[in-house]
C-alpha cells in the first residue's frame, strides 16, 4: 500500500438524543493511501454519509484521531478547516449541486475563488478541466441548459479546480442513466488515474465495480477495513 | 505570511466577494428591487427632511437679515394681552417726535399705518394687493430694503400728502411686466397715483403673504385719502447705530414710551417691542417642531425600509441555503458568506438611497411648487443618505448574514 493519506483511528460520532447518547459511528480504524479508489458501501442509516462527511471535513468526529495528509484535523478551528477543505478535497454530489444562474465556466472556478490561485490561472484552468470532461463548447451555459450528465461533468471539473488530493463523491450517477452512468463513472476512474484518492458512497454494484477496494459499513462500525 | 500577502489575499477575496454578490443581485432581481424600493422610499423621506431642515434654517437667517439685527419693530398694543380687549392705538405722533428727539442711538424713525387688501389699476391690467403701507421717508432704508429704481418718498411728499407711491415687485410685475414702473401712473382704488421707485425684489414668503406684494405711500396721503386713523400709528420702525448695544436700546425705547404714555410702576406695557432676537426665538419654536415631526416620519420610514431589507434577506437566505452550504462545503469561510451577504445588502441600499435621494429631489420639487415646504439640498443630504443606507445596510443584513454564515452545510445540503 502507498503513504497514507487519511488515517483514521476509533472514530466515533454520537449525538445526544434526551439523556441518551445516540452512537452513529462506534470506532472506526480506516487507512486511506494516496492514490487508492475506494467504493464506501452500506444500507441507509449505517453511518457511511457521516463517515463521509468527517472525511469530508464537513463534520467532526465526537471521539477518536482524523490525520489528513499528516495534519491532525481535530484541533483545527473552522478557519483552518475550510481553507483545508478547500485546497485538498474535492466533492461531487448525487444532485450535482450547481448554482443556477452564473454558467458552467463560473461554476467550475467557484472553489478557486476561495483560494488563492490567481484570477488568470483560475479561469486557464477552468477552462482546460471542461475540455477534459468533454464541454468544451458549453463553457457559457447555465446548469439549466444541459443535461445531467453534462451538469454532473461540470460538477466533476469543479471538483478538480484546486488539484485536490481527495475527491469524495456521494452517490454520484444516482441521478442519471446507465449509459450516462457509465460515461461518468470512466471519467472518474481517469481522475483517479492522474493522481488523486477517490472515495465513492454508493448502492450501485456496477459503481463499486470500479473501485479496487471496497468497505463495507454496518451499524457504525467496519467490516473490512 | 507576510502582512503583505495577507492584505493582497484579503483584497483578491474581497474582489471575487464582491463579484459575487453582483451575480447574486442581478439573479435575484426582482426582490432586489424591492429592497431597492423600501430603501429608496425611506431615504427620499430623509432627504426631504434634512432639505427642509436646511430650508428653514435659510428662511430664519432671511427673515432676520431682513428684519435688521439692528432694528426695533414698535407696534401699538401688548401683543400678550391683545386678545383680551386691551388697546391697541397707542402709538402717536408725539411718540415718534420724542423718540426722533431724545431716544440715544436711534438714527432713523419711521412710523407706519396700513391698509389691507386693495386693488390697483393700470390700463387694462389689475391686481391685488396685500399690503398698502403708509410711512414717511425712509421706508426703504429703515426695512433696509433697496429700492431697484426711482428714488424715496422727499420730506416735501410726506408734508403735501403727494399722490406718488413706491410699488413691490410683484405688483409691478403684473401690471408692467419688464417695462419701467417709474413715472406711470396707476390707480389705487380710485386714487391715481404716480410710481417715483420699485422696491428690490426680496422673495421671502413672510407666512401666507408675498412680502413682494406690497405698495407704499406717504404716510400723509393713506390717511387722507383712505379715511384711516390720523392720530395713532399702527407701528414704528426703529434703527440704531452700534447693533451690539441692542440689550440697551430696546430697554432705553421701552422706558421712554412707558414714560409717553404715562404708564404706572407695576402697569402691563400697551406696546410691544419687536427684535431680531425675538424673530429668531420664534424660528428656532418652528424649526423645533419641525425637526420633531419630520424625524419622527425619518425614522419610521427608514425602519420600515430596514425591515423589508431584513425580511427579504431572510427569505433569500432560506431560498439560497443550496448555494450558501455548496460554498461553505468548498471551502468558503464564515466570514466569506457572511460579507458576501453583507456587501449585497450594503450594494442593495446603496442603490437605494441614490434612487431615494433623485425621488426626494423630485417630491421635494413638487413640495416647493405648491409652497408647502421650503427646501434647501446640498451635499449633505447625499452624505446622509449615503451614510443612512450603509448603517440600514449593515443593521439589518447582519442578522441574515450571520446566520447565513452559521449554516450548515450537511444541513443545507441533504
Amino acid at each position: 500500500m502507498t503513504a497514507a493519506l487519511a488515517q483514521l483511528e476509533g472514530l466515533e460520532k454520537s449525538y445526544r438524543q434526551g439523556d441518551q447518547h445516540v452512537y452513529v459511528l462506534k470506532g472506526i480504524d480506516l487507512s486511506i493511501g494516496q492514490g487508492e479508489f475506494i467504493a464506501l458501501q452500506g444500507p441507509s442509516g449505517s453511518g457511511k454519509s457521516t463517515l463521509m462527511h468527517i472525511l469530508g471535513l464537513l463534520d467532526r468526529p465526537s471521539a477518536g484521531r482524523y490525520r489528513l495528509n499528516g495534519q491532525d484535523v481535530d484541533g483545527m478551528d473552522d478557519a483552518a478547516l475550510s481553507d483545508l477543505r478547500n485546497r485538498t478535497i474535492g466533492f461531487i454530489f448525487q444532485t450535482f449541486y450547481l448554482i443556477p444562474y452564473v454558467s458552467a465556466l463560473e461554476n467550475v472556478m467557484l472553489p478557486g475563488l476561495y483560494s488563492r490561485t490567481a484570477g488568470r490561472r483560475l479561469k486557464a484552468r477552468a477552462r482546460q478541466l471542461l475540455e477534459q470532461v468533454g464541454l468544451a463548447d458549453r463553457m457559457d451555459f447555465k446548469p439549466s441548459q444541459l443535461s445531467g450528465g453534462q451538469q454532473q461533468r461540470v460538477a466533476m471539473a469543479r471538483a478538480l479546480i484546486n488539484d485536490p488530493s481527495l475527491i469524495l463523491a456521494d452517490e454520484p450517477t444516482g441521478q442519471l442513466d446507465s449509459a450516462t452512468s457509465t460515461e461518468i463513472m470512466e471519467l472518474i476512474s481517469g481522475v483517479n488515474a492522474a493522481g488523486p484518492t477517490v472515495v465513492v458512497v454508493t448502492h450501485d454494484s456496477n459503481v463499486a465495480g470500479y473501485a479496487r477496494r471496497r468497505i463495507e459499513i454496518h451499524d457504525g462500525l467496519c467490516r473490512n477495513c | 505570511m507576510t502582512a503583505f500577502a495577507a492584505i493582497a489575499d484579503g483584497l483578491r477575496l474581497g474582489w471575487r466577494l464582491i463579484a459575487m454578490a453582483r451575480a447574486a443581485i442581478w439573479a435575484y432581481r426582482l426582490r432586489s428591487a424591492f429592497v431597492v424600493a423600501g430603501v429608496a422610499l425611506g431615504v427620499a423621506a430623509l432627504t426631504i427632511i434634512v432639505a427642509s431642515i436646511d430650508g428653514a434654517n435659510r428662511k430664519a437667517m432671511e427673515m432676520v437679515n431682513m428684519f435688521g439685527p439692528d432694528a426695533a419693530f414698535v407696534i401699538g398694543g401688548n401683543i400678550e394681552s391683545r386678545a383680551v380687549g386691551m388697546r391697541y392705538r397707542t402709538l402717536t405722533h408725539a411718540d415718534v417726535q420724542r423718540l426722533r428727539q431724545s431716544l440715544p442711538g436711534a438714527y432713523l424713525v419711521v412710523p407706519m399705518q396700513g391698509k389691507g387688501d386693495v386693488t390697483v389699476r393700470h390700463g387694462t391690467q389689475k391686481t391685488q394687493v396685500a399690503n398698502l403701507v403708509g410711512t414717511t421717508s425712509g421706508y426703504a432704508q429703515v426695512w433696509n430694503w433697496p429700492l431697484a429704481e426711482g428714488r424715496d418718498f422727499s420730506e416735501d411728499d410726506v408734508l403735501r400728502g403727494a399722490k406718488v407711491a413706491l410699488i413691490g415687485d410683484a405688483p409691478a410685475r403684473v401690471l408692467f411686466g419688464e417695462r419701467s414702473p417709474v413715472g406711470q401712473t396707476v390707480l389705487v382704488d380710485q386714487l391715481p397715483v404716480q410710481i417715483i421707485g420699485r422696491l428690490a425684489y426680496r422673495g421671502v414668503s413672510g407666512g401666507a403673504h408675498n412680502v413682494d406684494e406690497r405698495m407704499i405711500l406717504p404716510i400723509t396721503t393713506l390717511t387722507q385719502r383712505f379715511n384711516l386713523d390720523r392720530n395713532y400709528f399702527r407701528a414704528i420702525r426703529v434703527k440704531f447705530h452700534a447693533p451690539e448695544l441692542m440689550v440697551s436700546h430696546v430697554a432705553n425705547l421701552k422706558s421712554l414710551l412707558r414714560d409717553s404714555h404715562r404708564l404706572q410702576e407695576g402697569e402691563k406695557d400697551d406696546f410691544s417691542i419687536i427684535t431680531a432676537d425675538e424673530v429668531l426665538k420664534f424660528m428656532a419654536m418652528f424649526k423645533g417642531g419641525l425637526v420633531v415631526f419630520l424625524g419622527l416620519t425619518a425614522l419610521v420610514a427608514m425602519a420600515a425600509g430596514g425591515f423589508v431589507l431584513a425580511n427579504l434577506f431572510y427569505l433569500s437566505v432560506q431560498e439560497r441555503r443550496m448555494e450558501i452550504g455548496l460554498k461553505k462545503a468548498l471551502g468558503a469561510t464564515d466570514m466569506a458568506i457572511m460579507y458576501q451577504i453583507l456587501i449585497e445588502a450594503v450594494s442593495l441600499t446603496l442603490i437605494g438611497s441614490g434612487f431615494g435621494l433623485v425621488l426626494g429631489k423630485l417630491m421635494g420639487r413638487l413640495l416647493e411648487r405648491l409652497g408647502i415646504l421650503e427646501l434647501m439640498f446640498s451635499w449633505k443630504v447625499f452624505f446622509f443618505a449615503a451614510a443612512a443606507a450603509i448603517a440600514i445596510g449593515l443593521i439589518f443584513g447582519l442578522r441574515p448574514a450571520r446566520q447565513a454564515a452559521r449554516m450548515s452545510p450537511i444541513e443545507a445540503l441533504k
